[in-house]
């Protein structure tokens, strides 16, 4: 009798364990599940931001040829007289002074790259200070131009400009008087010197007719108001 | 009765071995769905992916519209002096104001940074005088919050400003010498602003943890003064930019 009873538990003990392990199984599946949802969920996002970058694209190339047209409208329209000629081609440089055209120059290009250290945002934006500095014209990190409302953040390990992700090597171009950029930004003590002494791969080259691309997002002024 | 047992015996066996089975089973099943969480960062990172495109697709259409609105005025302005020379006024104006070179006011934040201390083990106090880099560093945050237009003591920051340290007493903006402490005025979303810089670890965490002094004050009407050059090199203007 006794033999029997011992049985019986260690048969049910036996099937309790099994059928608790098949509910633990059932309960990660069910949680996979939602994972599987969760990657439908994701190809869905893919399409939507492929959707929408197109939009942008289309819509961008259609801002262009618009700009293009522009231009052309009011050198017709001011054409035939002196004071409005004047003030076409003072618009003409405030845009190129704003970053929205692309421009040639004799500058300097600086690379930075990973090292035994990683680059992080903060040398950019000391970088891109010492440039100004030096009285650079036209700045850009890897094709990304700088305009008056640009900034450098970073996202994790992803370092950004005007909001677009960029990665090592950092190239920086630069516009302006080659020797004076070079000879500032390479100075002993410079910020260069300090991110090359960290174990950060820095290269400086003159250049000439360097091409710095036009600023293709927004400058937005929702804001600010002249005062009149 | 050892017919009865067999039969249980029996029966058992195959209830325990469809159960192995059934784990079996699942464990398969487990494995093939296994999704790690690296996916799950995927989609944070697509629904930002998203939002940002959705965002940069939202200007470049405004901006699209604005300048069909201008193409459309200077269609119509029919070669007359006087519309055309409006229409150019506007658009100067409106250029002249995001280079820096106009007064301008709207709402947005005053911020104060100043030299502090810090308090040594030994009870001492540890002078922290604010530095070039922490103004840097300020614009560059303010910027990434949407601030419209800067300045620092009166200086107006252009998109061209350097910011040095000239020794321990002095910074320089624009060439200019501001001291401390420094007043910065920012013209954008005033809420934003603030609460951009007010994030945990974020920019005022940090300069407190450094000893200096920041406050942040909203304000609904700041005003900006133009950008002056003192010195040739800040002249607003290209020199060796070749024409094409």
């Amino acid at each position: 009798m006794n033999k029997k009873n011992q049985v019986a538990i260690t048969l049910g003990l036996m099937c309790f364990i099994l059928t608790a392990l098949i509910v633990v199984q059932v309960n990660t599946i069910n949680n996979a599940n939602s994972a599987i949802g969760q990657a439908r969920n994701e190809n869905d996002l893919r399409d939507e931001v492929l959707k929408w970058k197109e939009k942008y694209d289309v819509t961008y190339s259609n801002l262009e040829k618009a700009e293009k047209n522009l231009e052309n409208l009011r050198q017709n329209a001011s054409n035939n007289d002196e004071t409005t000629k004047q003030m076409e081609e003072e618009l003409k440089t405030a845009n190129k002074l704003l970053g929205l055209t692309e421009l040639t120059g004799d500058g300097i290009v600086i690379t930075l790259e990973d090292g035994t250290d990683l680059i992080h945002q903060e040398d950019l934006i000391y970088v891109v200070n010492e440039l100004k500095n030096a009285g650079a014209e036209a700045i850009s990190i890897n094709g990304q131009r700088l305009v008056s409302t640009s900034f450098i953040s970073c996202d994790g390990n992803v370092i950004l400009i005007n909001g677009n992700k960029i990665g090592t090597p950092f190239v920086v171009q630069a516009i302006g008087y080659p020797s004076t950029l070079y000879g500032a930004l390479m100075r002993n003590g410079g910020y260069l010197e300090k991110l090359q002494d960290i174990g950060i791969k820095v290269e400086t080259k003159k250049v000439e007719n360097i091409v710095i691309q036009k600023y293709n997002g927004i400058i937005d002024s929702k804001y600010m108001k002249v005062v009149e | 009765m050892e017919k009865n047992n067999k039969i249980m015996a029996i029966t058992i066996g195959i209830i325990c071995f469809i159960l192995v089975l059934t784990i079996f089973v699942q464990f398969k099943t487990v494995e093939e769905t296994d999704i790690s969480g690296i996916e799950r960062m995927q989609e944070t990172e697509l629904k930002e992916a998203l939002s940002q495109w959705k965002q940069k697709y939202e200007e470049a259409n405004e901006k699209l519209e604005d300048t069909n609105e201008k193409i459309k005025e200077y269609s119509n302005q029919e070669q007359d002096k006087t519309k055309t020379s409006n229409l150019l006024q506007e658009e100067l104006k409106n250029a002249n104001m995001i280079l820096g070179k106009t007064d301008v006011e709207g709402e947005g934040i005053e911020i104060i940074v100043s030299d502090g201390y810090k308090v040594e083990v030994n009870g001492n106090r540890a002078e922290q005088n604010v530095v070039a880099k922490d103004l840097v560093n300020l614009v560059n945050e303010l910027k990434k919050a949407g601030a419209e237009a800067i300045s620092i003591n009166d200086q107006r920051v252009v998109n061209m400003t350097d910011i040095v340290d000239i020794g321990n007493n002095y910074i320089l903006v624009n060439s200019q010498n501001v001291s401390n402490p420094y007043t910065i005025k920012a013209i954008g979303e005033k809420t934003y602003l603030q609460s951009a810089l007010g994030i945990k670890n974020g920019y005022v965490d940090q300069m407190a943890a450094s000893g200096k002094n920041v406050t942040v004050e909203a304000k609904r009407n700041i005003k900006i003064l133009k950008y002056e050059a003192k010195t040739d090199k800040n002249k607003m203007q290209f020199k060796y930019i070749k024409e094409k």
